[in-house]
């Protein structure tokens, strides 16, 4: 207590007197669930407050718009294959869940995409190319393709060789075109490679071309070759026709090659690959078994999807493993014998452990069958860069080092595509600041906002549309679900509570005591007032009033 | 009004206030001439802001009339309560919404409404003879005497008439960080009542109003919230909202207004029952600058409530400092308040609190002088429900069915300014504080005798009886020739308090 003197009457707080303490409030945007959530860091709450918070009248709509193309591209620049095939983790912690269910954030983003790909937009690149080192990228999937436009976009000539003649990895070749049509990855490729990313397809790094001889030519070489080889079962049998892996099987059916499978498909794995084989397959009018050695809830796949292969009368059947491929005598693949498993505990990841149950065989008839059991990348000639690899995986070599960048399915996991985006940027990030010698700057806040979701006016969650199941089997290159339209969209839109960032409530300016709050005269979305404590009594309203959290108590 | 009797019959005072014939007894007859000390604005320009022009049918609600109730506080809620309540019984139906964003479910100030929460039985007995129950949570009664604290001692006076007894209510959910409590706030059970007789409740913040046509356009924050043929504002003083209307309304102009200091301290039940009893405790102490300061029994809390011209944490801690306030406390420790909030209140009244197809009520408009804001939010709700339904939404209409009621607050709170004055040379004077000490504690002692000192000192600090009630009971002959004993007998050499004694605490 400082000013003990003076007055009567007034005593010390060790003397058991008083000491008034006033409610010191600060602004600060604070990182929302959504952004938090987003493996490829995408600011969710910031480009949807361009719209939700930009103006109402359609007039000035188109800027917002753009406003908001620009904030999403900056950290994922495949928003229309995006918001079609990532599982949305960004709505899984949204604080509307609770109200009336999450934001449909995935919805809202394959919206602005489409509208990208529809009128045209080109990704903004603000610098044309003036820096000298050259930057090579091995690998035009998701994590390649991220890597070079970030790059690209700061500054730096970049080429990208891929093994296939078209790009995309496994965007193109493991995401089945029902989910995922071609047309809308090649627009958003087109877009990429526009901006000024030269492209070598097809070339098979190691084979055709030395890593010696891309080193020599690239100051910076970016690893991001994905996991394409599918692992095979093991078990007698499995060599002969009728049996793929399922990122085999995948490859052909994008290509437009599918085999002819037979009438009844049984698919081995619990993963996205393994639930899109089937459904795959179910499209062309096969009955399909899928068999996972774990259960339902253990499955890895994404679990609106496997609702959506049952939908489609892909059978499951969990706790059970294939032992062994029966066939004919002329080698015809007739069925598979399956093992029992029984649940014995759970592992460390959550997931149940399962051992075989004594005796318990049965036979399944097959007439093909695809084992989507797991995958790994192609190393044929790229033992070179085993070393960096390695010490990539032990987290020795960080992206910067040595200007050798791993990324990509294999080194960290097999992971969602938006993982891999993000991944690519936070290595161009890192590679750009070793190159320019920049200081890390400090990461976007981590504080969580506390935000007061009964403030807001209720509002229901769009209602997603998906096709008929009838309409997805009798038509296998119909998209499973639409794209909302500019009402649902911006009706959508109107539901974020923009966690962490003012949204212009007016409550703090409404209910302060001490003039704290003055309007701006051009208030944009997140900033509308000007803030002032010098009258602040410390009441603590506008921090209990805010809703989204971006006023809290000064710590 | 009676206002010689308000706070002793509640039946009357409905009466009086539905029937626009029974005119109170101290005002001018309707239709008369504004008082320009009061209201400031002179006759001239009431003709001007009258749309005379207009037939009177154009300027009454009828089916499908828009009303904007702006605040869904006590006034608001009672407004639209009354007002949709009297227009059902002539059959005709009215849109009406109330525009308040908040829920007051909340803990803390963001969920209250910036008031110490004490209302008179009187008020609870009217609001039920209105079919608005109070239900228990709601209403916490149980303060049943209140202690007088002074330097010069300290006495107890027990409620002088059942009807005089005193309850506290939070108007949200009670302090910050207070556990979820069963039921809602005193606030929010107005608010759906009002609701439940069909206004609608519109969950958004008016930040602008503007003159469209005829009526009203409102505006909201982030968005419009449509026009009105009738603008009621019921938004209290602590909002930026009347500084707006001040540029929008022509004619009108705020109430002045005065800081309070109020805060919450956590102490739990039997705590406060050993320290505290159930009584109200009021302190007259010679502090610069403070008017009135009552520590209020609430369930787990007391509630600390300070009037002043400049609170300030200066005063706020000299005043919790001070030996007759630690008293109150376990062990003279004064514990950290859990919530608080230095609200205003109206202590001068608006000018032109109504015109043409709009009105103001509750503390956007008058309010009684420190005391009983619920009460005066009712009177003026009430009063302006009725004129609407019965009267019209005309200027002329609001000056003959509304302002005696406004003008009847606003004479009384002259009265009440003296008192107060009065209170607080008492304050100032330690050998006045003798004699008045001395006083209560001989009514408070002897049985049976007429306790003139503890009834005006009970009405004052609860506001439980009109200021002018007050005012005539101090000049009756016989309490002031007891007070005039009591100071001299008091200040005799030698002669000292023997309330520590009697109320050891």
């Amino acid at each position: 207590m400082e000013n003990t003197q003076g007055k009567g009457g007034k005593v010390s707080a060790d003397e058991g007197g008083f000491h008034f303490r006033p409610y010191r409030p600060e602004r600060s945007d604070k990182l929302p669930p959504c952004r938090a959530m987003c493996p490829s860091g995408t600011p969710v709450r910031d480009w949807i407050a361009e719209i939700a918070q930009g103006p109402h009248d359609p007039a000035g709509r188109e800027g917002s718009y753009k406003k908001a193309w620009r904030l999403l591209v900056a950290s994922n620049p495949f928003p229309a294959t995006m918001g079609r095939i990532c599982p949305h983790p960004c709505e899984a912690e949204c604080n509307r869940e609770d109200l009336e269910g999450a934001v449909a954030i995935s919805a809202l983003e394959r919206y602005l995409g489409d509208r990208a790909i529809a009128e045209g937009w080109s990704l903004p690149i603000d610098e044309d190319i003036r820096y000298p080192e050259s930057i090579g990228v091995i690998g035009a999937g998701p994590a390649g393709l991220s890597f070079a436009y970030q790059m690209r976009r700061r500054g730096y000539p970049v080429t990208v060789y891929e093994r296939h003649p078209k790009a995309g990895g496994m965007l193109r070749f493991g995401v089945p075109d029902f989910r995922l049509p071609p047309a809308v990855l090649d627009a958003e490729l087109k877009r990429i490679f526009d901006s000024g990313i030269t492209l070598v397809a097809p070339v098979r790094v190691g084979v055709e071309i030395s890593v010696l001889e891309l080193q020599s030519l690239h100051r910076v070489l970016f690893l991001g070759f994905g996991a394409q080889a599918g692992r095979h079962l093991g078990i007698p049998g499995e060599a002969g026709d009728q049996v793929w892996t399922g990122v085999d099987f995948l490859e052909l059916a994008n290509s437009g090659a599918v085999p002819a499978l037979g009438d009844q498909v049984v698919v081995i794995g619990g993963g996205n690959t393994a639930i899109d084989a089937a459904r795959v397959a179910r499209r062309n009018g096969a009955a399909v078994t899928l068999v996972y050695r774990r259960c339902r809830e253990d499955m890895p796949a994404i679990p609106e999807e496997v609702d959506a292969a049952r939908e489609e009368g892909v059978e499951t059947l969990f706790l059970a493993t294939p032992i062994e491929l029966i066939r004919s005598d002329t080698g015809t693949l007739t069925g598979v014998r399956l093992q029992r498993l029984q649940v014995t505990g759970t592992d460390s990841g959550g997931r149940s452990e399962v051992r075989p149950g004594a005796g318990e065989i049965r036979t399944i008839l097959a007439s093909s069958l695809i084992s989507a059991v797991s995958q790994e990348s192609d190393w044929v000639g790229l033992e070179g860069l085993t070393k960096q690899r390695d010490e990539f995986i032990a987290g020795e070599l960080k992206p910067a080092d040595e200007l050798i960048c791993c990324s990509g399915g294999d080194l960290t996991g097999l992971d969602l595509a938006s993982h891999a985006i993000g991944q690519g940027r936070a290595s161009a990030e890192a590679v750009h600041a070793r190159l320019r010698q920049l200081v890390e700057t400090q990461g976007p806040t981590t504080a969580e906002p506390k935000v007061q979701a009964d403030h807001y006016p209720g509002a229901g969650r769009l209602s997603l549309p998906s096709t008929p199941v009838a309409e997805r089997l009798s038509d296998t290159a119909r998209e499973e679900s639409t794209t909302i339209s500019e009402k649902e969209f911006l009706q959508e839109i109107s539901r974020c509570l923009s966690c962490g960032l003012c949204n212009g409530c007016d409550l703090c300016w409404m209910y302060c005591g001490g003039n704290g709050f003055t309007r701006l005269e051009s208030p944009r979305p997140g900033q509308y007032f000007a803030f002032s404590t010098d009258e602040c009594s410390g009441c603590g309203k506008c921090i209990e009033l805010c809703p989204t959290g971006y006023i809290s108590e000064a710590r | 009004m009676n206002i010689e009797n308000h706070g002793a019959c509640a039946r009357r005072i409905e009466a009086d206030l539905t029937d626009s014939s029974s005119r109170p007894i101290v005002s001018f007859p309707a239709g008369g001439l504004a008082d320009p000390a009061t209201w400031g604005a002179s006759k001239a320009e009431d003709a001007t802001a009258d749309s005379s022009k207009l037939s009177t049918s154009e300027m009454q609600l009828k089916d499908g009339s828009r009303v904007a109730v702006v605040g869904g506080g006590p006034a608001g809620s009672l407004f639209s309560y009354f007002l949709l309540r009297t227009l059902s019984m002539s059959g005709v139906h009215v849109t009406l919404d109330i525009f308040e964003p908040r829920l007051f479910t909340h803990s803390g100030p963001s969920g209250c409404n910036h008031c110490g929460g004490v209302v008179s039985e009187s008020l609870v007995q009217i609001l039920a003879m209105e079919g608005i129950n109070l239900p228990a949570e709601v209403v916490q009664r149980g303060i049943d005497s209140y202690q007088m604290h002074m330097d010069v001692g300290q006495v107890q006076i027990s409620t002088p008439l059942m009807e005089k007894r005193i309850a506290a209510v939070y108007r949200g959910n009670g302090p910050r960080n207070a556990p979820p409590r069963m039921g809602a706030g005193f606030d929010r059970h107005l608010l759906d009542m009002a609701v439940m007789v069909g206004a609608n409740w519109r969950h958004q913040l008016v930040s602008g109003v503007e003159k469209s046509g005829d009526g009203w356009r409102i505006g909201c924050a982030g968005g419009e919230g449509g026009t009105y043929d009738l603008l009621v504002v019921a938004s209290g003083i602590n909002s930026a909202l009347l500084p707006i209307l001040d540029e929008a309304v022509i004619g009108y102009r705020p109430p002045t207004s005065l800081r309070t200091f109020i805060a919450e301290f956590h102490m739990g039940k039997s705590v406060i029952e050993a320290n505290l009893g159930s009584s109200m405790h009021v302190f007259l102490l010679d502090i610069p600058g403070l008017q009135f300061a009552a520590l209020i029994p609430k369930g787990e809390y007391v509630s600390l409530c300070m009037l002043g011209d400049r609170i300030d944490d200066r005063m706020i801690e000299t005043f919790l400092g001070s030996p007759e306030v630690r008293e109150c406390f376990p062990k003279g420790h004064v514990p950290q308040n859990v919530c608080h909030c230095l609200a205003s209140i109206n202590v001068g009244p608006a000018q032109r609190p109504y015109g043409d197809r709009f009105v103001f009520i509750g503390d956007s408009a008058v309010a009684r002088l420190y005391k009983d804001g619920i009460g005066s939010a009712y009177r003026t709700a009430k009063a302006a429900a009725a004129t609407c339904s019965l009267q019209g939404i005309s200027a002329s209409a609001f000056r003959a069915g509304y302002q005696p009621t406004c003008r009847s607050l606003t004479r009384d709170n002259a009265i009440g300014r003296f008192i107060f004055a009065v209170c607080h040379l008492i304050q100032k004077l330690r050998f006045s504080r003798r004699g008045v000490l001395r006083m209560v504690e001989k009514e408070q002692s002897i049985p049976g005798k007429h306790p003139r000192m503890s009834s005006i000192l009970w009405d004052v600090f609860t506001g439980s009886a009109p200021y002018t009630s007050v005012l005539l009971r101090t000049l009756h002959p016989a309490f002031l020739v007891s007070l005039l004993w009591n100071l001299f007998v008091a200040n005799l050499p030698g002669a000292a308090s023997t309330s520590r004694e009697v109320h050891p605490t």
